[in-house]
């Protein structure tokens, strides 16, 4: 089945990509963030926080945001 | 039922906006075609005249008109290329209704509440701490109109702070990242572009509240470490750039109290490094000290000359001066001893 996957660390890309059936929010978090920890993301299905046992059905729309993101490499002014 | 009846008009006039910016679009993208067909009937013409050229045997005419049909082809190419440039970049701006108030929904889920006047949609974050220095809320303003062009230089939001405690050296920078209101997305720049795009609104304002939330020493305008100011190297206190001062000497930073300047060179010395001479009491750097030849001790160089210091000259003085009495007592003696020249009854 479908999904829409706001992947917002990084490019920001939106894409639908394909999931096995039953797959869980966690689950998917983990395919697709390898090495990244869950606190460190704001993940909504639908616009809306789920459970992490919460599982995906077709056409929902996931977003991950990071909840903290380095500002300032690509300043224009001069740092201090 | 009348929140969603606000939010409705409020969805209404957003997509409003958003529509006049598919209006300029498609203006743009008339005008390209516009100047394709004018530039195409030119080369056409030139084309002909060029054959007309060529069958009259006008060799001078036909280089003139092959230089100007050329010259219409690479114009031609250069304009089909923008024009599909533009044709071919996705376009986001017709958002439905639906989704600009599932947007709206989401963004008072994340933030509350949110501001929308004529053109701006605007979030007002949770007060910010980093690092223990409190930043305070920051509204984060976004102007609906001029998504039509993103571009790094130019971002269609401002980040304004709604408590400022701006750092001591730049009352501009209102936190690490944030000048002018304006926001260095540094990471988040790429993901910041893309939601704006794509017209996901609460997306971009959850992308720069996390660039707000995070500091990155790296890349800040003003460090933490230095947002009141930068510390005395020798009392502690705080003071901004303005009232600090550099001693050279030492390379160090200090207070008004704890620096001073030479009175022989004019730079600015630190205490420690400032040496008060003992003839004077003036405060000198250590470039403008010498010790004195004879005794050796250390004064500045106003008090010494040729290399001594004033007791010492006093001192080499009356030593010359004995010196020249003593062998002036002796020519006395040795004269008086000596017999006179002119001997008694001569003449």
């Amino acid at each position: 089945m479908k999904i829409l996957y706001i992947n917002n660390n990084g490019g920001g890309f939106a894409d639908h990509v394909e999931i096995t059936e039953n797959t869980t929010i966690e689950r998917f978090f983990d395919i697709n963030m390898p090495d990244a920890e869950p606190s460190d993301y704001l993940i909504r299905v639908n616009r809306q926080p789920v459970a992490r046992d919460y599982i995906l059905q077709p056409n929902d729309r996931v977003t991950i945001t990071p909840v903290n993101i380095d500002g300032g490499r690509h300043c224009k002014h001069n740092p201090v | 039922m009348k929140k969603y009846k606000t939010l409705f008009k409020q969805a209404k006039q957003i997509q409003a906006v958003l529509s006049n910016i598919k209006k300029d679009r498609s203006k743009e993208i008339l005008s390209r075609l516009e100047s394709i067909f004018s530039l195409n009937s030119t080369t056409i013409k030139n084309s002909r005249l060029l054959c007309i050229a060529l069958r009259k045997n006008w060799p001078y005419a036909a280089n003139r008109m092959l230089d100007k049909v050329q010259r219409d082809m690479y114009e031609l190419g250069r304009h089909l290329s923008q024009f599909r440039d533009l044709g071919g970049r996705e376009d986001y701006s017709a958002v439905t209704l639906s989704d600009i108030i599932a947007e709206l929904l989401q963004i008072e889920q994340e933030f509350e509440t949110f501001n929308l006047s004529e053109k701006t949609l605007s979030v007002t974050t949770r007060p910010i701490t980093l690092e223990g220095i409190p930043l305070g809320p920051f509204k984060i303003e976004l102007l609906l109109d001029e998504l039509s062009e993103l571009r790094p230089s130019n971002r269609p939001y401002l980040v304004i702070a709604l408590d400022p405690n701006p750092a001591s050296t730049d009352d501009a920078v209102t936190h690490p990242h944030v000048s002018d209101e304006t926001l260095c997305e540094g990471q988040a720049e790429p993901a910041i572009t893309t939601a704006l795009e794509q017209r996901r609104l609460c997306d971009f304002f959850m992308l720069v509240n996390g660039v707000l939330r995070t500091y990155n020493s790296s890349g800040a305008h003003v460090k933490l470490s230095e947002w009141g100011g930068s510390s005395c190297y020798d009392c502690g206190c705080t003071v901004s750039s303005d009232e600090s001062y550099y001693c050279r000497h030492c390379r160090q930073e200090y207070c008004d109290g704890c620096s001073t300047y030479c009175q022989i060179c004019n730079t600015t010395v630190c205490l420690g490094c400032a040496f008060n001479c003992s003839t004077c009491n003036k405060p000198v750097c250590s470039s403008c000290r010498a010790a004195c030849k004879d005794c050796e001790k250390t004064f500045c160089k106003d008090c010494l000359s040729d290399g001594l210091c004033q007791g010492c000259e006093e001192q080499r003085k009356e030593d010359e001066y004995d010196e020249y009495d003593e062998n002036d007592e002796s020519n006395d003696e040795e004269t008086e001893s000596l017999p006179s020249i002119q001997p008694d009854s001569v003449g």
